[in-house]
């Protein structure tokens, strides 16, 4: 029993993880309207620019590195965006085009990271805390920060969603980018801000992957892509709160199956659950209009 | 030096396989395949398994039958398909290009994972290897001759290949898959099977990527994971969009460029002292760039899809009484740049 309830906190984190980088994904999905497979390695390189802030340059605090990583993230997401994703989708009608194009830009990142870090396994310094029992889960306090991060971040992207003008304008355009250009919301600038907080988000998620798995490798990013993708498919893709909710299962899933299976294939029980998810509700839990 | 040369001539054929497979499903048919070096991965293991012997020391895998030849490649081919059909009949109804595309890449990485995990299947992350060499032994081949040897046996079986998808994209088959790729809305009201389609044209795809496969693993006589992580598909997609999509010599002309200028040559370059793995690295950048650059410069690529004129429907423009099979939508300006495959934005 013991082992069950540890996993679920391995669970709960795991699903923290997801879920900052889920929403980060999805937000830009639902505003652009294709799929950013760079996204793994705009993760790995937001880890990076916290480890050099942590580790190489100033020696700032993790928490302080990772803020500052994180938007410096947001401000490379925009740059790519604006001179190389926006012009290609701008130029070509279809999504062919831009989903080969942030293909391939995944693999420059991945092996410009590569180039500059080389395939060595680091590490953040990261105060070490000592785990602790709330109710019958064993937590350390690093691992409560990334729950808490997550947490406040869906419950503010939930508000700017419904309250602010931002956010409003985000949903108008993401049901209908036509109709709400000649509403006169400013499309271009409501792109530009949602490249930045994706941005953000991935490096954030990048950086609080990294703490969680206790190292940063290049290439931890490419492989939690597709178990982002697996969260966000069971969600209903570009659907924000489908996003939460099948980031949490699929985060809960594969921790808790690892305490019954061998863990090495917790990736294959979140594909399996993306596989059955395709097959019973092919448009997510909570389905987004004109996804099927 | 021979050896250099032919082993640039053998991945030059190799990929050019590769491309016509990837070519009929995202060329002709207009599938975002993002799993295709997964298809390439399978062929290469189970014609791997078909050739070992049943036991060999250190390594477990299934079957083991000890096949020769052309039949153990066979199996991969056929290994591959079979694949390809349980993964159309999952997803190809289901859903649209792009998620279409996330779901394949997801299976390509599970699959990857999958086999580095699953020892018995294919000897784990150690991968197969003293896969025996064809003919080396019935004709004597050293390590030298097998290599300039085997070239040749790949430009043979490229050329086969090559004659056999030239006939598919001329048949009414091919015509199809392109009024699929173009309007599937349009094929579907003409009474054309969209989903059959491209359920078929998975298939033949995935058939040469096995074939492809099973080529390279005895080429180089192992084969492991680190062989197909998904950047590699991203290779092959650079191959078929600098050469043309939808151009069956266009895949010659792009495995010649990227596959041997860009992919294997650098790898003869000295090491940078103190950098192991830079020019790699580097070299893959570099392959990511050259095919942003060509897709926004010459986005119908170095030998671009020709132009086919459909018969018209005015009986008056036919040139004889010759009954043609409608062709759809192939536009008339020679730059097509866009493939319309029904997003509904």
């Amino acid at each position: 029993m013991s082992l069950f309830w540890l996993s679920v906190g391995f669970g709960l984190v795991t699903a923290s993880v997801l879920t900052i980088a889920a929403i980060g994904l999805s937000l830009q999905f639902g505003i652009t309207n294709y799929v950013n497979f760079a996204y793994g390695d705009f993760m790995a390189l937001g880890a990076f620019f916290t480890y050099v802030l942590n580790n190489q340059l100033l020696h700032l605090n993790i928490w302080i590195a990772l803020t500052l990583g994180s938007l410096a993230m947001g401000v490379f997401a925009v740059t790519v965006n604006h001179f190389l994703l926006a012009p290609f989708a701008r130029r070509f009608p279809t999504t062919h085009y831009v989903l080969i194009v942030t293909f391939g830009l995944s693999l420059i990142m991945l092996n410009v990271i590569y180039s500059i870090w080389g395939a060595d396994v680091r590490f953040y310094a990261v105060p070490i805390t000592v785990a602790m029992h709330i109710g019958p889960l064993l937590l350390t306090k690093n691992q409560l920060i990334v729950m808490g991060i997550a947490a406040a971040l869906m419950l503010g992207v939930h508000t700017m969603l419904r309250t602010t003008r931002l956010g409003k304008s985000m949903r108008a355009m993401s049901d209908n980018t036509a109709l709400a250009m000649t509403s006169g919301i400013d499309t271009r600038l409501i792109t530009t801000i949602t490249w930045f907080l994706s941005g953000a988000m991935a490096g954030l998620a990048g950086t609080v992957l990294a703490i969680d798995e206790g190292n940063l490798t290049p290439a931890s990013g490419e492989l939690f892509l597709f178990v982002i993708f697996a969260a966000v498919i069971l969600g209903g893709i570009g659907s924000i709160y489908g996003a939460m909710a099948g980031a949490i299962l699929i985060g809960l899933a594969t921790e808790i199956s690892a305490a019954f299976i061998n863990p090495a294939y917790k990736l294959d029980v979140a594909f399996v659950a993306l596989i059955v998810a395709l097959l019973i509700r092919p448009s997510g839990l909570i389905a987004r209009p004109g996804t099927t | 030096m021979t050896y250099y040369v032919f082993t640039l001539v053998f991945f030059l054929f190799d990929y050019f396989i590769l491309a016509m497979g990837l070519n009929i499903q995202y060329g002709a048919a207009g599938i975002l395949n993002f799993a295709y070096i997964g298809f390439v991965a399978i062929g290469a293991y189970f014609t791997g398994v078909a050739s070992l012997p049943a036991n060999t020391l250190g390594q477990q895998y299934i079957l083991g039958l000890g096949l020769p030849f052309p039949l153990n490649t066979l199996i991969g081919g056929l290994a591959a398909m079979l694949l390809s059909v349980a993964v159309a009949l999952i997803t190809l109804r289901r859903l649209r290009t792009d998620y279409l595309a996330i779901v394949l890449i997801s299976m390509s990485l599970v699959l990857y994972d999958f086999c580095n995990n699953f020892v018995s299947m294919f000897n784990g992350a150690d991968g197969l290897y003293n896969v025996p060499e064809p003919f080396a032994k019935t004709l004597g081949l050293s390590v030298n001759s097998f290599i300039p040897f085997f070239a040749c046996v790949a430009g043979v079986v490229a050329l086969i290949m090559w004659f056999v998808m030239s006939r598919v994209t001329r048949a009414p088959l091919g015509r199809t898959f392109r009024a699929v790729r173009d309007d599937h809305v349009v094929a579907a009201a003409l009474g054309k099977d969209v989903f059959r389609m491209q359920l078929k044209s998975m298939m033949i795809g995935s058939f040469y990527a096995g074939i492809g496969g099973g080529l390279l693993i005895q080429f180089g006589g192992s084969f492991n994971p680190t062989a197909w992580l998904p950047g590699e598909t991203f290779v092959v997609f650079a191959v078929l969009i600098v050469g043309g999509a939808g151009n069956n010599i266009g895949m010659f002309v792009g495995a010649l460029l990227v596959e041997t200028l860009l992919i294997h040559l650098p790898a003869f370059l000295p090491e940078i002292p103190g950098h192991p793995g830079l020019i790699e690295y580097f070299d893959l950048a570099v392959v990511g760039i050259v095919l942003m650059l060509m897709l926004w410069f010459r986005p119908q690529g170095m030998v671009p899809e020709s132009v086919r004129r459909a018969a018209s429907f005015g009986a008056s423009e036919r040139p004889d009484g010759e009954a043609d099979d409608l062709e759809l939508g192939t536009p008339a300006a020679p730059a097509r740049v866009a493939f319309e495959s029904g997003d509904p934005q």
